[in-house]
């Protein structure tokens, strides 16, 4: 029976991870050495607790398998919990690492120009095609997203279309790409996801994880 | 040609049942109604579909975007097919059955039908297994309904089954209580939802530590009521003392049973007016069932719980396709009725002289009736 069974961290991959792992060892949560080496081919470690196993995931699966249950808890960004918007997906602690905005940008020279409270209707690329559509419906703006799974600052200078939404921490790259920010969607940082039935049937378990992350994130703090 | 046609591709969210879990999800249908018929809910069935202004008032306005509309020609009416059952047994309840003695205990078994799925579940025909307790107000009511649908979900074989009580309605009447503006009121609705602890912080302000404190109370009953009591918030303590009595009354009758309590759930529970729950079993995915508190139209107080057969079957192992019987051809009748009244399913052969091993296992059968007996299947 799953009783037993270990529960599953998934871990986002890249730019996230990195600030994760101090996390983790204040968690006390230690890797299987195979996790180090880049060349592994696993994708399930085992860690220092028999009770946890850890698995690494592109970011945006990151809320997919905890959604289905198939992780009990991960690391995921807000942005990727608005954009999904699982009704099975807890986010009990902000963990406090992974800081940048979501945020609309267009070219600078369109910028001088552009009166954004005129817009009726835009057409805009981005990896958050239901935050977008979702957070312009609200302002009255009719957002055409075309889905995009990176480099979007490429696309207003190629005339893929003017205006992206994208994740800006510095706005390093923006202005790498000759573009403006023109409007905050919101503020992001990275939260311990937590899947509602894997809390509800395994509460002492998984409680006990939050407890222990929430010490992790307050140490840190302190 | 047309090839969805020929392959019998269907709609999505829709799809053909087939042996053996068309039988076992019947099994399981009427060992649950069994359950509720022996706990004096008895069985009604209303129909499929009904006039959309009567299907879609009071609890079912909410559940107007899921309804599948049709016209009816013969009225010129709009009806709606049924995307819960529970809505017409609320208006079976507040009409017809008006005049019944009080409480009036019901139960039904049907299909539903849903304009979509969701990611979690895409299913948009749910098989729907519940019951409704109308006219009682009481948290012993509530205990009943708990109680009842976890003697008939552990009764078709569920293990490792967890009930979660929720109070969809303490956090409005907290925020009501606070004097919260609604656009704020509503943003930390929808972080509490979301057990999104920064999202409340935020939106939360000076009441920050009150709602961080009913954050915590989710979790093993034990925990979760020491949290809510030392929450000693007025408005908040009549519900939880309904609780207190309903965990009492549940754990009493089904020591064993697994309970949690959260604070901060609504969504889904929108419609509900006091204590609500749902069922979990370990390791399954989503959720088996849900109910709760409401109120009929007519003001009458309801509490009830729908079970999802779709969820219900991932919970329960397929049991396999035993007692399937090869009986040779030219067995008499007189001796295949005997043995199907010993339990056993009888597939008749038409070839006398076909080998009945080889057919047995061609047709899948355990066994084959040799001399007068049921023998295991010879040939592997």
């Amino acid at each position: 029976m799953t009783a037993n069974q270990p529960l599953i961290f998934a871990l986002p991959k890249g730019r996230i991870f990195e600030q994760a792992t101090p996390l983790l060892a204040r968690a006390g949560i230690a890797i299987e050495p195979d996790f180090a080496d880049p060349d592994t081919r696993k994708l399930r470690f085992r860690t220092s607790d028999p009770g946890l196993d850890v698995i690494t995931v592109r970011s945006f699966d990151v809320a997919t398998f905890v959604a289905f249950g198939a992780a009990h808890l991960g690391i995921a960004g807000n942005d990727v919990l608005m954009e999904f918007d699982f009704p099975e997906i807890y986010a009990p602690l902000d963990l406090g690492i992974g800081h940048c905005r979501l945020a609309v940008a267009e070219p600078a020279e369109m910028s001088a120009t552009d009166d954004p409270r005129q817009w009726s209707h835009i057409r805009i690329a981005t990896k958050y095609p239901n935050v977008t559509r979702r957070h312009f419906a609200r302002r009255g703006v009719q957002a055409e997203c075309i889905k995009l799974n990176g480099a979007m600052e490429l696309a207003p200078r190629l005339g893929l279309c003017r205006r992206i939404v994208d994740l800006v921490s510095t706005g390093a790259t923006l202005k790498a790409n000759g573009l403006v920010e023109v409007e905050r969607i919101a503020d992001v940082t990275s939260r311990l996801a937590v899947n509602r039935a894997a809390l509800k049937t395994r509460a002492d378990e998984v409680q006990a994880w939050i407890a222990r992350f929430r010490t992790a994130v307050d140490a840190r703090a302190a | 040609m047309n090839a969805y046609k020929d392959n019998g591709l269907l709609p999505e969210g829709l799809r053909d049942e087939l042996p053996p879990q068309a039988g076992f999800e019947a099994a399981v249908t009427e060992a649950l109604m069994r359950t509720l018929d022996a706990n004096g809910y008895e069985r009604i069935k209303p129909p499929l579909v009904e006039f959309e202004e009567t299907l879609l008032t009071g609890p079912g306005a909410a559940l107007a975007g899921q309804t599948f509309r049709l016209m009816d020609p013969v009225s010129q009416r709009m009806m709606g097919v049924r995307p819960d059952m529970t809505l017409q047994v609320a208006r079976i309840a507040a009409t017809r059955l008006k005049y019944i003695a009080r409480p009036a205990r019901l139960s039904y078994a049907g299909q539903v039908l849903r304009v979509k799925g969701t990611q979690l579940r895409p299913e948009r025909e749910i098989g729907q297994v519940g019951a409704e307790l109308v006219g009682a107000a009481t948290p012993e009511a509530d205990a009943e309904v708990v109680t009842v649908a976890a003697e008939a979900l552990l009764g078709v074989g569920v293990r490792e089954l967890s009930v979660d009580l929720v109070l969809p309605g303490l956090v409005p009447t907290i925020i009501a209580a606070l004097g919260l503006e609604s656009a704020r009121g509503e943003a930390l609705r929808a972080a509490l939802d979301r057990k999104d602890a920064a999202a409340v912080a935020a939106a939360a302000g000076t009441a920050r530590p009150l709602f961080a404190a009913l954050m915590a109370a989710t979790g093993p009953v034990e925990t979760g009521l020491r949290e809510l009591r030392a929450l000693a918030f007025a408005a908040a303590a009549p519900a939880i003392s309904d609780l207190e009595r309903v965990v009492a009354s549940v754990g009493a009758a089904l020591p064993g049973l697994s309970l949690t309590v959260d604070a901060c759930e609504y969504r889904g529970f929108e419609y509900h007016t006091g204590l609500a729950f749902t069922f979990f079993a370990k390791g399954v995915r989503g959720e088996l069932g849900r109910g709760g508190r409401y109120a009929l139209e007519s003001g009458e107080p309801a509490t009830g719980f729908t079970v999802y057969l779709d969820s219900l079957a991932r919970a329960l192992p397929t049991p396999a396709a035993d007692r399937r019987l090869y009986v040779p051809a030219g067995t008499p009748r007189s001796q295949t009725v005997a043995l199907r009244a010993e339990g056993w399913r009888t597939i008749g052969g038409f070839d006398a002289k076909a080998d009945p091993d080889a057919e047995a296992r061609r047709l899948g059968c355990s066994h084959v009736l040799r001399g007068g007996a049921a023998t295991p299947r010879g040939g592997g």
